[in-house]
């Protein structure tokens, strides 16, 4: 099993949602973020004042996956997220050594 | 099990079911209340030693003993006859527990008593519930005496602690007044709050009402209030087979079921439920927080207030609302006064003059003590006589993951908000952003009103920004505020989304969007009023809302839209005629497809409908709608404006250098380039719009058209060096005799979205496709082009910006700019 992290725009993420059901993908976890990253942050200046833009807002999403199942979501993602412009972030994939359904105690691939 | 726990027992199962679940009130709870007693006394007398005494404590005491309620029971004794007292124990403990009773039993002698209630408030407060039950009744007076006295030594000091506790159980379990699941016996407004009236009552020996603590009318509240609350908590134990006393979502169909409630047009059951939870819940929270209010004022011992003063006359609507202009709590909790306003002769609906408008307005801007202004007046029930929409969201539940209150406690909280942030406090203190919107507001009591009813379309139909802002418009046509007030409140409750949905859900760094949110806000006043509104939206919803995330976005999308309106790129009257020009265009489409015409309106940019004429957009349909292929090109022409020069439409793919590869063939086709504008739809399609001229003669023939368009089509399919064959063209003319200098200027303040780069140069054959060909070998997308041909000398300005969407910031990178420029338009 896997563990899918990836953190995309904030405005990607009805497209991205979309393409994962698509593929049968129903569960997954979202957490607004803010970090920086090659676009850094920005300054903005208004009315002459400057205000900084440290961190810029993006979505993280959380998906545990069965092996078998990670070309398809990692590709659902990628292409749902991409705008070809700077910031669309990134995923990464890391194993999942367990998983289980709290509610049932059902553990492995059946828990996924 | 001995025979009286059996018994006991089955008498218990047989109540529980002598009535539907949920119908078991006050009267069952006492009835189950005497059923213990008899079986404890019983249990006690069997063999009882002497100088102990049985107690019933906290709710069993009260006679509130529900279905799985604890049985809390105190064991008086000397602490003389340790043995005698153990056989007493285990003979009456040992059943209970092995019935499967939750047994609360505490075990002390007088002094322990008085030891335990000194040291704990809850210890206090279980005995002075404490109700003689078997024994020496003599060892129970001596036992709690000391202990009522300790409450009622000083009875301001014991209502702050009962104040204090009451507010550390709202920061604990939440409010029963609007929380989603409420805790019914904990909660705010919860069981526990009316349980704590008893207690100031057994301090004092005297009813509340006996020294004016405590209004007749809100002793009818609290019992109607308690009545509710025992039934529907009996309900949920009932229906989970043991002690629980929240209301939970999964509960709430069913104990709304057992208690009568039924699906009504617009109101769920378990809507109607949770309403009737939360009015309940509410009258107990606000007549607590008076009672204690009223005690700390005042010893609760002095004779009632204001005896013997003589009634007035009935207030009006207009003396209800200066009698609750008081920015003191203490007064709002004054029984007279409260008296006064539920007495008051107000019709219904209310007659706005002039006079009940103003002071209406004026408790507006009073922030949280107008909210609770607006609160009190709900309690007495006029709120709706005023605003007789405000029925339709009273206690309404809001069942999403965001809202924490009810839609009017969410109103109320953003009109708060509202008022503290226009008077300059909770602003945020490093940005002078927000500080800025404030001073763009001239008619606060609009931005009042928008706050107020932004949300009273959620009233259980379908989409609520529509139907509140059909409904804010009547209730301000009543109220009879002036137009200007009226229109912008009315806009803020349609439009208060649009700046947190764009800003969460949308791409910011498309120009077309902020285009099109700046039309349909207009103003920068109208702008402030959003994302002022905005923000006591998202703080009024719960404490999460407002996250820097959330205001990061928001923040960003108004610094964009402002600055949108401060360049002129858009405004009222830009607004109005982008408006009239899509009506018109939609107009002439009208026999075309909708879904079709809709993409259309979409996805051309703003700036195309402002500076195309609609009669020419809708010519344009045809050309631009149907999807393009990758290769494909797509040209229209026909006679221009002026004589000898053609207008020009040039579809395809966009890609980087498209339009250099346009331009070039156009030069070698020999045309020259008047005037153009280049479009980029959303879906990164380019429309370029051209007015050219024959660069020789007058007309242009078709084999002219034929011979650009067979050029543009290698050059797009990559199958011919324009460069090449233009330079080869441009060989055989003279270079111009009197060089005019080139100028370059590369300007990041003109737009947020692109660097624009303008060129002007001396004209001659091809120079748009030099100038366009240097911008492609520099990397960069042109998404406007605007062109502008004088006598002899060619001024032109590009949109540009790079692939990954960023501006060209970097010095060097602008220094590189101007040097290819310099060098490019002159060379031969």
């Amino acid at each position: 099993m896997k563990l899918v992290t990836a953190i995309v725009k904030p405005h990607r993420i009805d497209d991205v949602k979309e393409s994962l059901r698509d593929i049968g993908v129903n569960g997954m976890t979202t957490t607004d973020v803010e970090g920086f990253g090659r676009q850094r942050g920005h300054t903005e200046v208004y009315r002459g004042a400057e205000y900084q833009v440290d961190f810029v807002p993006k979505v993280k999403i959380e998906i545990l996956v069965a092996d078998g199942d990670l070309p398809g979501v990692v590709d659902a993602i990628v292409k749902a997220a991409r705008t070809g412009k700077i910031g669309d972030g990134k995923l990464w994939v890391t194993e999942a050594e367990q998983v289980i359904r709290i509610r049932t105690g059902e553990m492995g691939p059946d828990a996924v | 099990m001995t025979d009286t726990i059996s018994t006991l027992h089955d008498e218990l199962a047989a109540l529980d079911r002598a009535y539907s679940p949920g119908h078991h009130g006050l009267w069952s709870a006492r009835k189950r209340t005497a059923l213990v007693d008899a079986a404890l006394i019983e249990l006690f007398e069997t063999d009882a030693p002497a100088g102990t005494a049985i107690a019933a404590l906290g709710g069993y005491g009260r006679g509130r003993q529900l279905p799985f309620s604890d049985i809390d029971l105190l064991i008086l004794h000397h602490g003389s006859d340790p043995e005698g007292l153990a056989r007493l124990t285990d003979r009456m403990l040992y059943p209970l527990w092995d019935a499967g009773f939750e047994v609360g039993q505490a075990v002390r002698t007088p002094s322990e008593c008085l030891t335990a209630a000194g040291e704990r408030l809850d210890a206090l407060t279980a005995m002075l519930d404490a109700r003689y039950l078997a024994g020496d009744a003599g060892l129970f007076e001596a036992a709690m005496a000391p202990v009522v006295r300790q409450a009622s030594d000083d009875i301001a000091v014991f209502a702050a602690r009962l104040a204090g506790a009451a507010e550390e159980r709202t920061e604990r379990y939440g409010s029963t007044a609007h929380g989603l699941e409420p805790d019914l016996k904990e909660g705010s407004g919860g069981l526990r709050d009316i349980a704590s009236f008893g207690w100031l009552e057994r301090s004092t020996g005297a009813l509340l009402e006996s020294s004016g603590v405590l209004r007749p009318s809100e002793r009818e509240l609290i019992d109607e209030a308690e009545e509710f609350l025992i039934r529907a908590r009996s309900a949920v134990q009932l229906a989970v087979g043991k002690r629980r006393d929240r209301l939970t979502s999964d509960l709430q169909p069913g104990v709304a079921s057992d208690m009568g409630f039924t699906d009504e047009p617009r109101l769920p059951a378990p809507d109607g439920l949770m309403r009737a939870v939360f009015e309940r819940a509410r009258d107990v929270e606000h007549i607590r927080d008076e009672v204690f209010t009223r005690v700390a004022l005042r010893a609760i011992t002095d004779a009632p207030p204001g005896a013997g003063v003589p009634a007035a006359d009935p207030l009006d609507a207009e003396g209800v609302l200066a009698a609750l202009d008081v920015n003191d709590q203490g007064q709002l909790a004054d029984p007279q006064l409260l008296d006064r306003i539920e007495a008051a002769d107000i019709p219904d609906p209310v007659v706005w003059t002039s006079g009940v408008r103003e002071r209406f307005l004026t408790l507006l801007r009073a922030g949280r003590q107008g909210a609770a202004a607006l609160d009190t007046l709900d309690r007495v029930g006029s709120l709706e006589r005023f605003l007789p929409a405000w029925s339709d969201v009273r206690c309404r539940p809001q069942r999403d993951p965001y809202h924490r209150f009810t839609v009017d406690s969410h109103l109320t909280y953003a009109l708060a908000g509202m008022a503290q942030m226009l008077r300059g406090e909770d602003l945020d203190g490093e940005d002078p952003f927000e500080a800025d919107l404030v001073g763009l507001i001239d008619d606060q009591d609009a931005l009042l009103l928008g706050a107020l009813f932004h949300d009273i379309g959620k009233n259980g139909g379908g989409n609520h920004v529509p139907a509140g802002a059909e409904i804010s418009m009547d209730l301000l046509q009543r109220m009879g505020v002036p137009t200007p007030t009226r229109d912008l409140a009315a806009f803020m409750a349609a439009e208060h989304l649009l700046l947190p949905d764009t800003a969460t859900r949308r791409d910011l760094s498309d120009e077309n969007l902020i285009l099109g949110v700046a039309a349909r806000i207009a103003t920068p006043s109208r702008l402030a009023a959003l994302y002022l509104l905005a923000k006591a939206d998202a703080l009024a919803t719960g404490p999460a809302a407002w996250t820097p995330w959330r205001r990061t976005l928001v923040r960003e999308l108004a610094v964009r839209v402002l600055r949108v309106f401060e360049r002129g790129q858009m405004g009222t009257e830009l607004a109005e005629r982008l408006a009239d020009r899509l009506a018109r265009v939609r107009e002439l489409l009208a026999s075309e497809p909708d879904v079709a015409v809709e993409r259309f309106m979409v996805r051309m940019p703003r700036g195309y409908f402002l500076s195309v004429e609609p009669a020419q957009a809708a010519r344009h349909f045809s050309v631009i709608a149907p999807d393009i292929g990758v290769h494909e090109v797509r040209t229209v022409s026909r006679p221009g404006t002026r004589e000898d020069t053609y207008e020009l439409l040039v579809v395809a793919a966009d890609h980087p250098g498209l339009l250099s590869e346009i331009a070039g063939s156009l030069a070698l086709a020999g045309l020259s380039v008047l005037s153009a504008q280049v479009f980029t739809t959303d879906d990164h399609v380019a429309a370029d719009l051209f007015e050219v001229q024959a660069s020789f003669g007058t007309t242009v023939e078709e084999d002219r058209w034929r011979s650009f368009r067979k050029a543009l089509r290698r050059a797009v399919e990559g199958r011919t060096s324009l460069a090449h064959q233009v330079a080869e063209k441009r060989a055989h003319y003279p270079a111009p005799s009197r060089p005019t200098p080139v100028t370059v200027r590369v300007d990041n303040d003109a737009s947020d979205f692109y660097t624009v780069v303008e060129v002007g140069a001396p004209d001659r054959i091809g120079l748009l496709f030099d100038i366009t060909q240097t911008l492609a070998d520099l990397d960069l997308d042109v998404h406007v082009a605007k062109v502008a041909t004088y006598p002899g000398r060619v001024i032109d300005a590009f949109y540009v910006r790079h692939v990954d969407g960023t501006k060209v910031t970097d010095p060097g990178e602008v220094a590189r700019i101007e040097a290819a420029f310099h060098v490019a338009p002159s060379a031969p």
